[in-house]
């Protein structure tokens, strides 16, 4: 079973955005000398179980100060030989260590590369690590999507099928058993991509869907709900479109669903503010969800945000400072005290929507059209290996009759990398 | 006889002399009986060799040294590269054989290897079903065996038919082995019904073959076996005709006389190799169908139609031929007929192709449920191969989906079975750029060799062309074009053997074939890899055992059709409940994190 490279692979295993620490995974034969490099330490020194408090260097400067803890082969969670840094969660630095690390001859690790390396050296069961992958799976599931996706994706799948059959038919059979229409192919494809479009639109759109906006006057306190969902949710997830967080919007997950906060200037700011806040109002387009939010809900939102927005959850912001107003169109909220943050959580986690879908239904429309490109190119089995991988793709979105043989692997390569 | 054969090889046919020959170069001493040694060889139906994934099934029979390769290219008459144009991971190469030469070609290598061969009719297994001490004969007797291979193609309790007219026989002209098929059923053995069908043989002579579209052999210097060129002979052409309205409406009018129609068969026949009644009842839009007229051997008597299959009455038949442009005074040598015969179902046979009931019977060709001279000879080489290994005591050799087509079809059949006579199709092979005809040496040489059913002069062949890939290959390591490795250089798109030939002078001296091949390798290998990877994962799935689990009722995990059949069927691990139908991958999901609990308590 042991076909994994011998490479030095490295990630990190904490959540992107700033934190008081984050960890480093290193793992691989070679994985402590290179660590001793790169701290200075004397050779050996992190041979065996040790953990050793050191500074990593670059051209002569420090970078950061941290604790690297060392396993040796056979006790560690990959079984090889494996390191952690334990360094501040600073991005900034977290990226120079991770460069320094790839410099020295390790290389990033790909999504569940760990895992499948314990796997591969016997310290995870195919059981565990199914298990593993399986409650991943069923964590995703959770993001539900409408009807009308579904039914476009149902569309788009039964479009591949009739590509793929028709394509290994020539295969089989030659062209002969289409009856001389020497254009089908063509006519299947140009089908085929029109639905690929409109799945990706829905996709899209339910992306949108999935955003929510921290809307409200100015000193309503915002701000502080954002960082706090967005600091204790549970992780900014890497390896999606818009993850990294540019200080007004960040991917939160609540439940195991992913969903996109945005922080929004108040709607009652002067100049430049108020040009930002009409902007993101004008912007809505009925799908999104709001988060209303003022202090003791004394300001309704405005009826253009009514108008505009999906659905509007209204908040009495500061509960712990203002009279409680005890009706079932607010929810009392404090940043401070926490009320009513478990309620608003539950609330955000039923909305409908998947952060993932867009990537996919990406990969979908690109497989197709390198399938069509490889018939064009005279080269059948490569554009029918291509429709199978749509397939595939879009067997696991609707969440059927993929061979769990697959899905394993599958379940793999979309977990948080380092994990 | 002076001591017990290691091996008895019951049938004559594309399997049996596969079989017998394997079991032959692994040292053994073999015995093969057929009830009329001057048919052993022939072919039953068409007069060709290969096609699509069948063709590189014989490639892969070559690299495992079997006879059918060579046999093939020795009596070629006509050659065709299928799907030239669709890209070289579908490329499908078959030849047209003079079947007569064909017969005598194969009947040779039995001769010249030591094969006993005994002519009489197998009636039955002897001794217990757990293990057999041989098999019983009508007229010798019982011939004693410490292993049997069971090939009796569709001889099986065969019933030929055509229109109202029914008898007994294996085929045209053979008898049918009834007494064998009742003592397999009276030890328990799982049997059901196939049929098939054969198409009528015309009298070239009778033929206006300059009304009829020619279809050329290619000029080319492919041999089906690896290394040795094609014997230089004169060819033959092949012509193509078409059905049209007529024979549509002739076939229509009988179609009540069809024994299929009229109920008198049961079996299931072939979907992808239909009779030409079934095309008519299947698909009554279309009248146009294209028939291939082949001859049979070199400036043979007889012409074949094929794709003109059938079993309806002598006087359709001629009226059908007839309405065929080309054909309008066309006389029949042999009627097409449909035969019925039993085949093993797949429960019986395990992945060594050894029946499950016994230790040391083993079964190839039809009898388990495919279609096809290549896939009977693909399964003949490993029955005989462990045939063999049992009578020495050693490891079976197993075939895998991701090395060969003939992993890929045991698989198939002894896991999922089939619901009408197994045919290769390329893309039954998940692997299929990997599996190509151009590296069947390459990828089984090793194999072959460990499992000790290589020839010395294969071997020799075998191992030269590998250190020649080896060789190339590190020609395309060292050496660069446009700033990087020539290996990685060669996948851009459009980029040809010349091309990279170019890049390299130390590339001219190098075997072009298997150059190509190499190429080939480099081009497909990111999916060939991760279809490894996927095998791989699949494979783990294997190991999971759920035999400790003790109720399926209980498992909140999974939902409740999926607990009463899991209950029902009691898998022994996961891949296996994976092929369970009914079984959702949820619900595998579901069993895994049931069991991941169980561990973790």
């Amino acid at each position: 079973m042991n076909t994994m490279s011998p490479e030095i692979i490295c990630a990190v295993a904490t959540p992107e955005g700033t934190s008081a620490l984050s960890v480093i995974r290193i793992s691989g034969s070679g994985s402590f000398e290179l660590l001793e490099n790169i701290m200075s330490l004397e050779k050996n020194r992190l041979r065996g179980m040790r953990r050793k408090v050191g500074r990593i260097f670059e051209e002569g400067r420090t970078v950061d100060e941290v604790v690297a803890v060392s396993w040796p082969r056979g006790s560690s969670f990959t079984g090889e030989e494996m390191v952690e840094i334990i360094c501040h969660g600073i991005p900034r630095s977290i990226r120079t260590i991770m460069e320094i690390l790839i410099k020295n001859g390790a290389r990033k690790a790909e999504p569940g590369e760990f895992a499948r390396r314990a796997f591969g050296n016997g310290k995870l069961s195919a059981v565990q690590i199914i298990a593993l992958a399986a409650l991943w799976d069923t964590e995703r599931e959770q993001t539900t999507f409408n009807g009308e996706t579904e039914i476009s994706c149902m569309e788009l799948l039964s479009g591949i099928e009739r590509a793929r059959e028709t394509v290994e038919g020539i295969i089989e059979f030659g062209e002969a058993h289409l009856d001389g229409d020497d254009n089908v192919i063509g006519r299947i494809f140009d089908e085929l991509t029109g639905r690929a479009g409109v799945f990706k639109r829905e996709a899209a759109s339910i992306e949108k869907r999935g955003r929510v906006m921290l809307m409200g006057p100015m000193n309503s306190g915002k701000s502080t709900l954002f960082n706090l969902l967005s600091g204790k949710g549970r992780a900014l997830v890497s390896g999606e479109p818009g993850t990294t967080r540019d200080g007004s919007s960040c991917i939160i997950e609540i439940s195991g669903r992913k969903m996109q906060l945005c922080d929004t200037a108040g709607t009652d700011g002067l100049g430049l503010d108020r040009t930002a806040s009409e902007a993101v109002i004008d912007g809505l387009d009925g799908t999104e969800r709001v988060i209303w939010m003022s202090v003791g809900a004394k300001t309704p939102p405005p009826g253009k945000v009514r108008k505009r927005a999906g659905e509007i959850i209204e908040i009495a912001a500061k509960s712990d400072l203002t009279v409680k107003r005890e009706t079932a169109d607010f929810l009392n909220v404090s940043a401070i005290s926490g009320e009513g943050l478990e309620e608003l959580k539950t609330i955000l986690s039923r909305i409908p929507g998947s952060m993932s879908l867009s990537g996919a239904a990406d990969r979908i429309a690109g497989s197709i059209e390198e399938s069509f490109n490889f018939i064009s190119s005279g080269e059948y089995g490569l554009a029918a290996e291509l429709l199978s991988e749509a397939e595939i793709e879009a067997r696991r979105i609707l969440g059927r009759g993929e061979n769990i043989q697959l899905s394993v692997e599958r379940a793999l390569s979309g977990m948080c990398v380092g994990k | 006889m002076i001591d017990t054969p290691d091996v008895i090889v019951v049938g004559g046919g594309h399997a049996g002399i596969e079989a017998a020959l394997a079991a032959r170069r692994a040292d053994c001493r073999v015995v093969l009986i057929s009830a009329k040694a001057s048919r052993i060889g022939e072919m039953s139906c068409n007069p060709a060799i290969g096609g699509i994934a069948k063709g590189t099934i014989v490639r892969e029979i070559d690299a495992l040294d079997g006879s059918m390769a060579r046999s093939a290219d020795a009596t070629s008459l006509h050659f065709r590269m299928l799907n030239r144009r669709k890209g070289p991971a579908v490329w499908g190469p078959r030849v047209q054989s003079d079947a007569a030469e064909y017969a005598r070609a194969q009947q040779l290598y039995i001769e010249n290897n030591g094969i006993e061969i005994i002519e009489d009719v197998v009636t039955g297994l002897s001794g217990d079903t757990e293990r057999v001490s041989g098999v019983k004969c009508r007229g010798c007797g019982i011939v004693k065996g410490k292993t049997v291979v069971l090939a009796a193609g569709t001889f099986l309790r065969g019933r030929l038919f055509r229109g109202d007219e029914h008898w007994k026989g294996g085929r045209i002209g053979d008898i049918s082995a009834d007494a064998l098929e009742r003592d397999l059923a009276e030890r328990m053995f799982h049997v059901e019904r196939f049929k098939t069908g054969t198409p009528a043989r015309i009298v070239r002579s009778t033929v206006n073959t300059s009304e009829l579209e020619v279809q050329r052999s290619e000029d080319t210097d492919f041999t089906f076996s690896f290394g040795k060129g094609m014997p230089d002979r004169e060819g033959e052409v092949c012509y193509i005709t078409y059905t049209d309205v007529n024979t549509m409406n002739i076939a229509k009018d009988y179609l009540h006389l069809s024994p299929l129609m009229a109920g008198r068969i049961e079996g299931t026949g072939p979907r992808y190799c239909p009779s030409y009644e079934d095309k008519v009842v299947k698909f009554p839009d279309r009248q146009r169908h294209r028939i291939y007229v082949e001859p049979m051997g070199y400036k043979s008597r007889d012409f074949y139609l094929n794709g003109l299959s059938t079993s309806l009455p002598r006087e359709a038949q001629i009226k059908m031929v007839r309405s065929l442009r080309g054909f309008k005074s066309a006389e029949i040598s042999d009627y097409g007929y449909a035969v019925e015969y039993s085949y093993f179902h797949f429960s019986e046979i395990d992945d060594t192709l050894r029946l499950r009931k016994t230790d040391n019977v083993f079964a190839a060709g039809q009898i388990c449920g495919t279609s096809g001279y290549e896939e009977a000879a693909g399964l003949g080489l490993v029955a005989g191969a462990n045939a063999a290994r049992t009578a020495k005591k050693s490891e079976p050799l197993k075939l895998s989906r991701m090395n060969s087509y003939i992993g890929v079809m045991i698989d198939d059949i002894v896991s999922k079975g089939a619901d009408e006579p197994y045919r290769m199709f390329s893309s039954r092979a998940e692997n299929r750029l990997h599996l190509r005809q151009d590296n069947a040496d390459r990828r089984l040489y090793l194999l072959g060799n460990r499992f000790g059913i290589l020839s010395e002069d294969k071997k020799e062949l075998l191992s030269a062309n590998l250190k020649e890939a080896e060789l190339i290959c590190s020609i395309l390591e060292s050496e660069t074009a446009d700033g990087m490795r020539l290996s990685k250089w060669c996948r851009r798109p459009g980029v040809t053997v010349e091309a990279v030939g170019a890049r390299a002078e130390s590339l001219a001296e190098r075997d072009q074939k298997v150059l190509l091949s190499v190429l080939l390798d480099e081009k497909y290998r990111g999916y060939i890899e991760r279809n490894l990877r996927r095998h791989e994962s699949r494979r783990n799935l294997d190991r999971i055992d759920l035999r400790e689990i003790s109720s399926y009722m209980e498992i909140d995990e999974i939902c409740w059709e999926a607990r009463e059949v899991l209950e029902r069927e009691r898998p022994e691990t996961l891949a296996r409940a994976e092929r369970i139908p009914g079984i959702r991958p949820t619900d595998l999901h579901g069993l895994l994190i049931y069991l991941g609990r169980q561990r973790s308590t």
